[in-house]
């Protein structure tokens, strides 16, 4: 719109444009004529070859002027161009009325004129160098300036006969800074502090300290996570929990530390790359990782991985050049100089990460960084000390150990009452022979009872899993018991178990369920019937009477069979009730060492049981000594006794230094992996469709790559930031811009390309990128330069002339007026009621939201399917900033109010006004909160009157004195309320109890609740929610 | 007094200025007067052609449709159980796919790995039914579905090139494969806007499923406003107490309190406009009292206690249980009669890689009765003759079988190849049965029709010429039917 309103003015755009008008217009090719060709004739004649017509192509000079037949300057006449598109024959008219687009007849005046004027060609002007344009003092301007950008502003506004809006007042402008330089508003105090400061530098001083705040730095990360695509989960599919707050932790830091944004940007690019990079610097290339992943079931690796490096390579040409690359990925770019090939030699940069392409729905997809704090640190120097200690302590104990080998065996006696003897735990017994699938599993995935594991099968049919052989039998008489516990899977129960036990014969049988494996006499101890299946779902305990399977004298059993029909079945700990003392332990290492090699090792670790293996005539001396080792530690009731506790407080150590170790927050960085992976070109963007392979180049209409910097994402960050890039500065400096105005200076923020709008300032964007490069990239001092520009302080309010002349304040003619962003909403109205927690940093939070959304929407097996509030003011009343960020299903609070749902980059935000937004702020549970803490606030002041607590109200959220008028349209709600309240207690009473910290009982329900009301009302004032 | 009046009048004029603005800023081809008619929230059918800045006109063709509603199967229901029958498949009982019909085209990593491919025969009996016209072959599982062919056409050749769930169902939900384009309907929102001032234009239901419990997952995107204005996002209307977020006054508050509320906010407003003449603060204050009419007018619509027990009995028992499919078949009527641009409902639950034989069943339980009650409810009200309704999912399934193959039981996996739609009331030619597929039910041997296709055809259907539907965004032409061309499926309009 802004290209018509400099031909035509507003006023004139809906009704007729005047061709008369373009005539006496200078024309500019890049304002005016480029985006006509490039909106309607590129798509055939632009840079894609593949769909060029007729050979010709307008969107170089070489090509619209390469026969002077198409465009002749001065000669309107012998233009082809100009006279297809004022055809009458259908089949000569451009563009074809086929295409479905058309040109104006404003656009034919300006390509007349244009044609007429000679035909000026340039460059886009993004692709031009940036210029270091004269500052247009006049007197005019000098009178008004604060500083050059005022200057600028001042040309463009005389030229459509606008003037400068007064400065505004102290108190609007200490909350417009307050606001966009840290997000929060100011206090009354602050506000009267201000006030009070008569210098004549009181603003700069005000900015000074403003800047050095550290919600500055969380303030502008606010705008960076958009375009970075942040947030806590991974986006796709499960959507699982990602952990990468640190990144967000980084930024806020990074500009705080006023970071310059050349370091900014080649940190986030390819802080892996510099010599021997910081912590944080590889916290900061998180940037390439924060896009969304998959690891969806059935996805195809080779797809993922060119999704997600098109997403790298798409997200830097927005955030850092302001292009629209992505649009090269299956096919030339229509519009802007950017061929496939090019697409993919740069795609050749951001492909070598080190890493699968499936997150694998993990919280630390790789590669990922530890980052212990202080406290972890120092914790885990402790403990590797301590382990140190008690390693060594243990191996002195180990070696100093005095065995002897005993005369003779002592005989074990029985005990006096029967107990509970454990035979088979986690394993079969140490040494045993095992045969059969022993699937042992453990607690994460699968039920186990106790211990550390159960063992299962699943069958259609029959299986079974056993060991004989036990070195260490298991002795019972027959009034003994032998018991198991199993468990049935309830979706897959089998037909049939069986446990077969044996003293040298298997026949010992006894099952449950179907009589279907057919072993031994049915109906006898070698096929005994125990009942029916047991209840699935539930671990069950199985007994059995010893003499019942026919151990009808004092037995050694040495081999055990879980067997079943079908189904999935676990088992788990198994044994005896019994008096007999059981042999756990050998006495002898000579006499263990005969049963491991006669077992052959089985069950023993795999280092001994290989040695076990081998004639012990053939064992080395260290052979030997390890399996001494073994036997003292492990086997030996003795040496156990003394040296187990030992190496228990080693493991307890371990243990505590792992927990220790889980809690290290962690993030998601880029890792270059040593031999580059090649890359390719890919037929129409699809990942199986590969054309020839690529190397690493920039754009061609872009400066060339450095001959000095290294071929990868460094030499990149370089080429982007050495000062002669024409995009990064602009684009940088433009993106701030927005940030104060609302609207860029270049409104389309994320295309500089030749589709994107002309800059409404051209010099002023110039003077400010140059400014910045040469000023060291220091963001710090642009905003300084944009907040005490005279431009900035303006008034926003509106006059007749204004109103007329510019509606959309394209000519900055008024100060920046618009509606809240959805954080600065949120905390703004938590800080007037004195409830933001402003602890910063450290993982993401969840205050509350309505039940039942992630549920909604959320995949059953995604550990972010169910929402659970958090509790405590440090979590729900912190920072917007730091709320959790669920991809597929974002915060109400924020989407409801435009934030986007982070799945892509975003560098320009919408701002709607919406019922939906409306209740919201009167309704949602925290911001009722929020008024109530207003109004508690009040009462704590111990006003002598409603109206004093009312006037108190008004300075807390619109930092002024009240007027008249709104005092007593307040008063008169008040009444209305307070009678309702009084009349129906019960409800003041509900409304009160709403929110995280519920109202204190010394403050009465209905005044509370009145209040409250108002406070409501203060908060959902279009004052209040609008930067003024 | 009168220099007030005036600068009233500059303001309106100006606010009209706006509205224009707005208009021409995203109104390169025609989408100008579609922008206009969201914001003045006309009804796109009786508003007068309006001519934008290129010349388009809007609409563009004669809408036969008012508005839609969308049956969305997600998990990608198995069209060779339901409505794609397949009877020689019978013989071949386990027997391997030919690979003359696979043609080694590309499966999911869930079943590449297989060593075998066996066919799996439906093992439910199938039916020809008369519906109108050649008739229609159905299986066992929709015995009530049988009794409203004739309203219904089928599209057993739809197809797409997504092989996962959340790639596909963002794919036709959005036109895109990748997160961040505007769902159709958003596109429905910002082209057409609402006939009712009081509901949102696009309205979407999250309904509860009876297969197993870990459905497929479903992404808030899938009714995003994507790069269009956010207030053109679908509403999720909720089971309880708050079926539009926030929507319940804060418990303690009465709606006369709140009345009195929003008096004093608007009184207040209109000073601030007053003085920083902001046409914004205007249309703050309308937006709260929309928020204000939606607090009586949603509950109103989630009220059923005004149906009678005939009617409810039409959508089956499950009516009466809030947020099943069948209770927001019930919702979506009356939505459709409150002129709802577009209700989608969402049934999860169809992604059967095993067990599909019981879990087929509970889901087409779920679906069966209450479909045939909310064509048969529009359609004896009359409003099946402005109301387009479509039902279908992201994709298909395979013949071939996943995992254990049993006369029983066996499970299938995606199958992006061919799958079946259907669309039925406004401007649809019942009793129609479009495309056809393979013996296998593997590969498309006659019409196909691309997911975009579908979409054209939807919008069409609304009046809108897909072509023409476009949004300026990063400099591109954004449409919902993407860059590939895209046709609307002639053969089943009526």
């Amino acid at each position: 719109m802004i290209r018509q309103s400099q031909l035509c003015g507003l006023f004139v755009v809906s009704v007729i444009c005047v061709s008369p008008i373009a005539a006496q217009q200078k024309i500019d090719f890049n304002r005016d004529i480029r985006p006509i060709l490039s909106d309607t004739c590129f798509k055939c004649h632009g840079p894609d070859e593949k769909t060029r017509e007729a050979g010709l192509r307008l969107d170089t000079k070489e090509g619209a002027f390469d026969d002077s037949s198409i465009i002749s300057p001065g000669n309107l006449d012998e233009s082809e161009l100009y006279q297809r598109i004022i055809s009458d024959d259908s089949s000569e008219l451009m563009p074809p009325p086929d295409s479905g687009r058309k040109l104006t007849k404003k656009q034919i005046a300006l390509l007349k004129a244009w044609i007429e004027q000679g035909a000026k060609w340039s460059k886009h002007w993004s692709f031009e160098p940036v210029t270091a344009p004269a500052v247009p003092r006049t007197a005019g301007s000098k009178k008004w300036a604060s500083n050059d950008i005022d200057h600028f502003v001042f040309r463009q506004q005389l030229l459509r006969k606008l003037k400068p809006s007064p400065r505004a007042d102290k108190i609007t402008l200490i909350r417009r800074l307050y606001l966009d330089l840290t997000g929060l508003p100011p206090t009354p105090e602050d506000v009267q502090r201000f006030l009070n400061d008569k210098s004549a530098n009181a603003y700069e001083k005000l900015v000074e300290r403003l800047l050095a705040s550290p919600h500055y730095g969380e303030h502008m990360a606010r705008f960076w996570l958009d375009a970075a695509r942040y947030g806590d989960t991974h986006g796709l599919h499960l959507d699982n929990y990602r952990e990468m707050w640190l990144y967000r932790d980084w930024v806020v830091k990074a500009f705080n530390t006023n970071l310059s944004y050349k370091d900014f940007v080649i940190q986030q690019l390819a802080g892996d790359l510099l010599a021997s990079p910081t912590t944080d610097q590889l916290i900061a290339t998180g940037f390439n990782r924060a896009h969304v992943t998959t690891a969806e079931g059935g996805s195809i690796k080779e797809e993922v991985y060119v999704r997600n490096v098109t997403d790298r390579v798409s997200t830097t040409g927005t955030v850092f050049m302001g292009l629209t690359i992505g649009c090269a990925s299956c096919h030339d770019h229509k519009f802007d100089p950017i061929s496939q090939k090019e697409f993919y030699q740069l795609f050749a940069f951001f492909n070598n990460l080190e890493a699968d392409p499936m997150d694998g729905n993990r919280k630390n997809h790789p590669p990922f960084l530890n980052v212990p704090n202080e406290q972890q640190k120092k914790q885990i120097a402790d403990f590797d000390i301590k382990i140190a200690e008690s390693k060594k302590a243990f191996a002195s104990a180990l070696a100093g150990y005095q065995y002897v080998e005993p005369k003779t065996a002592s005989k074990p006696e029985p005990l006096s009452k029967p107990r509970e003897f454990i035979w088979i735990e986690d394993d079969a017994p140490a040494g045993a022979r095992k045969s059969g699938p022993w699937r042992l599993v453990g607690k994460n995935k699968h039920p186990v009872l106790s211990g550390n594991r159960s063992h299962f099968e699943q069958s259609t049919a029959f299986t079974q899993h056993f060991f004989t052989d036990s070195p260490t039998p298991l002795v019972v008489e027959p009034t003994d018991t032998l018991f198991t516990y199993v468990y049935i899977d309830k979706k897959n129960p089998p037909k049939q178990i069986m446990l077969q036990f044996n003293d040298g014969s298997w026949e010992h049988r006894a099952y449950w369920g179907e009589n279907r494996i057919d072993w031994g006499t049915d109906k006898s101890p070698s096929r005994l019937f125990k009942g029916d299946l047991p209840d699935a779902g539930k671990w069950v305990r199985l007994e059995v009477k010893a003499s019942e399977v026919g151990f009808t004298k004092l037995t050694q059993i040495t081999g055990w069979a879980f067997s079943q029909w079908g189904g999935k079945v676990y088992w788990d700990k198994s044994g005896a009730v019994t008096k007999q003392n059981q042999k756990v332990s050998f006495e002898s290492l000579a006499a263990w060492t005969k049963s491991i090699q006669k077992s052959k090792g089985s069950g023993l670790p795999g280092p001994i049981a290989k040695i076990a293996k081998k004639p012990a005539d053939k064992w080395s001396k260290a052979d030997q000594k390890m399996v001494r080792e073994h036997f003292l530690l492990h086997i030996y009731a003795d040496s156990k006794k003394q040296l187990l506790p030992l190496q228990q407080k080693t493991a307890a150590f371990e243990k505590q230094l792992a927990k220790v170790k889980s809690q290290i927050p962690l993030t998601l960085i880029y890792k270059e992996r040593k031999q580059p992976k090649p890359a390719y070109f890919l037929n129409r963007g699809q990942y199986d469709s590969k054309g020839p392979k690529v190397e690493r180049e920039t754009p061609s209409s872009l400066p060339p790559f450095p001959k000095d910097q290294p071929r990868n994402r460094m030499g990149f960050a370089k080429w982007l930031t050495n000062g002669k890039h024409p995009l990064t500065a602009r684009v940088a400096v433009n993106r701030i811009w927005q940030q104060f105005f609302g609207v860029g200076i270049v409104k389309t923020s994320e295309d500089f390309g030749a589709q994107g709008q002309w800059p409404s300032h051209p010099e002023l964007l110039d003077y400010l990128a140059d400014r910045f490069v040469k000023e060291n990239w220091d963001v710090k001092k642009l905003i300084r330069t944009i907040v005490t520009s005279s431009t900035y302080r303006q008034s926003s309010r509106v006059t007749r002339d204004r109103l007329a002349i510019d509606p959309g304040n394209v000519w900055l003619s008024r100060g920046p007026r618009f509606r809240l962003d959805a954080e600065t909403l949120r905390d703004t109205a938590l800080a007037a009621g004195n409830l933001l927690n402003k602890k910063m940093g450290g993982p993401s939070v969840k205050p509350p939201q309505p039940a039942g959304l992630w549920f909604a929407v959320g995949y059953s097996g995604s550990n972010t399917v169910r929402f659970r509030k958090d509790s405590g003011s440090d979590k729900v009343h912190r920072r917007s900033l730091y709320t959790f960020w669920k991809r597929t299903s974002p915060p109400p609070q924020m989407s409801i109010a435009d934030a986007p749902s982070r799945e892509s980059c975003i560098v320009r935000r919408e701002r709607t006004n919406t019922p939906l937004l409306a209740l919201m702020l009167m309704n949602d549970p925290q911001y009722v909160e929020a008024a109530r803490f207003l109004a508690q606030f009040a009462i704590d002041q111990k006003l002598k009157t409603p109206d004093e607590q009312i006037e108190f109200m008004v300075r807390r959220t619109l930092l002024r004195k009240a007027t008249n008028f709104e005092k007593r349209i307040l008063g008169n709600a008040y009444l209305s309320h307070l009678a309702e309240f009084k009349a129906n207690v019960a409800e003041a009473k509900k409304l009160i109890a709403l929110g995280e910290k519920p109202a204190d009982k010394k403050y009465d329900a209905v005044e509370l609740a009145t209040l409250t009301m108002i406070a409501n009302t203060l908060l959902n004032l279009d004052e209040f929610i609008t930067k003024n | 007094m009168s220099e007030k009046l005036t600068f009233q009048s500059e303001i309106r004029r100006f606010q009209n200025l706006q509205t224009r603005r707005h208009f021409f800023t995203n109104s390169a081809l025609g989408l100008g007067s579609a922008a206009l008619a969201t914001m003045t929230a006309q009804n796109a059918l009786a508003m007068p052609n309006v001519t934008s800045e290129t010349g388009n006109t809007f609409p563009h063709v004669t809408p036969k449709a008012k508005r839609a509603i969308y049956l969305f199967m997600s998990g990608a229901p198995s069209q060779m159980d339901m409505y794609d029958y397949k009877p020689k498949m019978l013989d071949l009982f386990n027997t391997e796919l030919p690979d003359s019909i696979r043609k080694g085209q590309r499966l999911t990593t869930m079943t590449s790995g297989q060593k075998r491919f066996p066919i799996a025969p439906s093992r439910f009996k199938f039916k020809k039914y008369d519906n109108g016209g050649d008739g229609m072959w159905v299986s066992e599982l929709l015995p009530e579905t049988t009794k409203i062919l004739h309203e219904l056409a089928f599209m057993r050749s739809v197809k797409t090139e997504a092989i996962n769930h959340d790639p596909a169902i963002t794919y036709i939900c959005t036109g895109d494969q990748l997160p961040g384009r505007a769902s159709l309907g958003a596109w429905l929102s910002y082209g057409l806007g609402s006939e009712n001032g009081d509901l949102p234009a696009f309205v979407v239901l999250n309904s509860t499923w009876s297969a197993r419990r870990d459905a497929q997952a479903l992404f808030n995107r899938l009714w995003g406003n994507g790069f269009l204005p956010s207030k053109h996002q679908g509403v999720m209307l909720r089971t309880g107490a708050d079926p539009v977020l926030f929507l319940s006054n804060p418990s303690g508050v009465s709606k006369k309190m709140r009345r009195k509320m929003l008096d004093s906010l608007n009184e207040l407003n209109q000073k601030t406009y007053e003085k920083l003449g902001d046409p914004e603060t205007q249309a703050r204050i309308s937006q709260y009292e929309m928020a204000f009419r939606m607090q009586s007018a949603v509950p109103e619509l989630t009220n059923l206690s005004d149906e009678s027990d005939e009617t409810l009995a039409l959508y089956g028992p499950d009516v009466k249980k809030p947020g099943t499919f069948a209770h927001h078949c019930l919702l979506a009527r009356r939505m459709a009669e409150r002129g709802v641009r577009l209700t989608q409902i969402f049934h999860r639950g169809w992604d059967q890689h095993g067990n599909l034989v019981g879990d087929l069943k509970s889901q087409c339980r779920d679906i069966d009765r209450p479909t045939f009650g909310l064509i048969t409810d529009l359609r004896r009200r009359g409003l099946l003759d402005d109301t387009l309704v479509v039902w279908g999912g992201e994709f298909g399934r395979t013949v071939y079988c996943q995992g254990r193959l049993t006369k029983e039981n066996y499970g299938r996996d995606h199958h992006p190849r061919c799958f079946t739609m259907w669309m039925a009331g406004a401007g649809i030619k019942g009793g129609v049965v479009h495309g056809e597929t393979d013996d296998f039910c593997y590969n498309i041997v006659k019409d196909p029709v691309h997911v975009r296709d579908v979409n054209a055809t939807i919008l069409h259907l609304l009046g809108i010429d897909h072509e023409k539907f476009i949004f300026k965004h990063q400099g591109l032409d954004m449409r919902l039917t993407g860059v590939e061309k895209a046709h609307v499926v002639k053969q089943v309009l009526a």
